[in-house]
């Protein structure tokens, strides 16, 4: 392998990284504050795409504006889908069958209705952004470029948010020590519910984002859901930079495995990193890293 | 006639089970104004479920708790944060990853007390001045007694009308174990209506001016902290001395 094919491959590993991150990451902060393993997440990132679509098809939206209008629209959703169903599960420090039947069930609804509205055809958003920018040898899609821009970015303002803000700090509050949230007056079902919206808006948005990428039909999602796991089993939940580093290992892993095995065999990779890393480290790299600082 | 001490909270028959299993039995006992009352006892005996069912972690299943008269039995534990009733729990419950500042800040969580957050920080620090200058660490690198401080800072963020202890001395060295006793004279010497928890039963009865003794989910015996001390119960049980 030369040089420059090294550093396109590297390059391209990075694009994936931002992507994977951003599918990721609303699935853990909701994991994190609710305890919920969230699989309608692959039927939000469905929707987001397919919002994208109809913006661009019968508004001609640029797709980068659609997938920003995105956010706000599926933040809003989120809050009405915990409303309806999330908020009546049984409260829990682990997940529960429950939970995962019932947002397994909203999974299977959103994809059927997709079904129902836009058939089983794959579509695409083609637009002019589909070009490469040349840098002498080494090539950088544009399109792939833009999508991690917008990705990282929203990352970003979202660690911005946990940090900074009272509702992050109560959404970290929840996620580290929910006993101690209470004490100090920290509502759960709101904290919750603004956490599943801002979930849900990372899920429409990501998908939006990759639906300027790749095409999709109703069961889009699915691939990327293990790969979710594997990088919140990586990355541990505690933090965006968590997420960040999970998804930077495993696009790596994705991106350069491909020089060693058939690309068919490429989501191999991710079920068996994941089978790996809970056989060898059951509390995933974060955990190790974590024992360092632990309460006594 | 003698003044008779105010009452800010008054427990009546309080009862607490979890599932099949009842932990108090009805107790009764009262935190006055403006001073330090203790409930001693050995492990297991529903001190800190005491504790717990005032700050509203924990469904009552009888009696009542009444602040300054109103009842507060059915509050949620928002409600009665609200009404500045600070818990700084058993084994600290910091959050150990975000940083000394953030977990102080959490102690005003409330809106309410939100435009004064920075006022009592600094109003912490000056308390705590060990905690000033780790304010950016994170609360799960502090020592023991450091991160007692850190939970009693967050309990003290708040503006309590009453204050609640569980067990502050519980896994520190000898040293420190003073060191935290003299903080919590200090903060009683302001006027801080303090309940107070602990195993450390000498000096738990020396900082506190009434008492009461619990064992197994019952008050036993209750009255000024210094007629305890001289308990020949309490003296062959608790203390050691015979």
């Amino acid at each position: 392998m030369t040089a420059v094919e090294f550093i396109n491959l590297l390059i391209s590993a990075l694009l994936l990284a931002g992507l994977y991150a951003a599918v990721a990451v609303g699935m853990t902060i909701i994991y994190g504050v609710m305890k919920i393993v969230n699989l309608a997440h692959a039927g939000f990132m469905m929707l987001g795409a397919y919002f994208n679509y109809e913006l661009f098809e019968w508004l001609h939206l640029d797709p980068m504006a659609g997938a920003l209008l995105s956010l706000p629209v599926f933040f809003v959703f989120g809050m009405g889908v915990h409303w309806l169903l999330v908020r009546w599960l049984p409260k829990s420090d682990q997940p529960t069958l429950s939970s995962l039947l019932l947002m397994f069930g909203f999974w299977l609804v959103l994809q059927n209705v997709g079904y129902l509205i836009w058939g089983n055809s794959d579509r695409a958003i083609l637009t002019a952004h589909r070009r490469t920018l040349p840098l002498g040898p080494i090539t950088i899609p544009t399109a792939g470029l833009v999508v991690f821009i917008a990705a990282v970015t929203c990352l970003a303002v979202l660690q911005f948010i946990l940090h900074k803000s009272w509702f992050g700090r109560s959404v970290t509050a929840l996620i580290q020590n929910p006993y101690a949230a209470q004490i100090v007056g920290v509502d759960h079902q709101k904290t919750s519910q603004l956490t599943f919206g801002l979930g849900t808006a990372f899920a429409g948005f990501a998908g939006a984002l990759m639906a300027m990428l790749f095409s999709f039909n109703p069961d889009f999602g699915r691939p990327f859901l293990v790969r979710a796991f594997v990088i919140i089993v990586l990355g541990g939940l505690e933090s965006v930079t968590g997420v960040a580093f999970g998804a930077l290992i495993l696009a790596l892993i994705e991106t350069f495995g491909i020089l060693f095995i058939p690309a068919g065999y490429q989501p191999a990779i991710s079920f068996g990193l994941l089978v790996v890393v809970l056989l060898v480290f059951p509390t995933g790299i974060a955990g190790l890293l974590k024992r360092k600082w632990r309460l006594a | 006639m003698p003044e008779v001490p105010e009452k800010l909270l008054l427990v009546e028959n309080l009862e607490v089970r979890y599932g099949a299993t009842q932990v108090l039995w009805g107790i009764s006992f009262s935190v006055v104004k403006h001073a330090v009352t203790c409930i001693i006892g050995s492990n297991g005996a529903g001190k800190t479920t005491t504790l717990n069912a005032i700050a509203g972690v924990l469904p009552v299943k009888g009696g009542s708790i009444r602040l300054d008269g109103k009842p507060i039995t059915a509050l949620p534990s928002r409600e009665r944060v609200k009404r500045h009733i600070a818990l700084v729990p058993e084994g600290r419950q910091l959050w150990a990853g975000m940083s000394v500042e953030d977990n102080l800040l959490m102690g005003c969580y409330l809106p309410a007390l939100r435009s004064r957050a920075h006022l009592n920080l600094s109003r912490v620090y000056d308390l705590f001045p060990r905690l000033k200058e780790r304010r950016r660490q994170l609360a799960g690198t502090l020592s023991g007694g450091e991160q007692q401080m850190c939970a009693i800072g967050r309990g003290l963020m708040s503006e309590p009308q009453l204050l609640m202890l569980d067990e502050p001395s519980l896994g520190l060295a000898p040293i420190l174990v003073e060191e935290i006793f003299g903080l919590i004279r200090d903060i009683a010497r302001q006027g801080m209506t303090i309940l107070l928890v602990g195993q450390n039963i000498h000096y738990t009865l020396q900082v506190s001016t009434y008492g009461y003794v619990m064992e197994v989910g019952k008050i036993a015996l209750g009255g000024p902290s210094e007629m305890l001390l001289n308990h020949e119960h309490v003296r062959r049980a608790y203390l050691g001395i015979a």
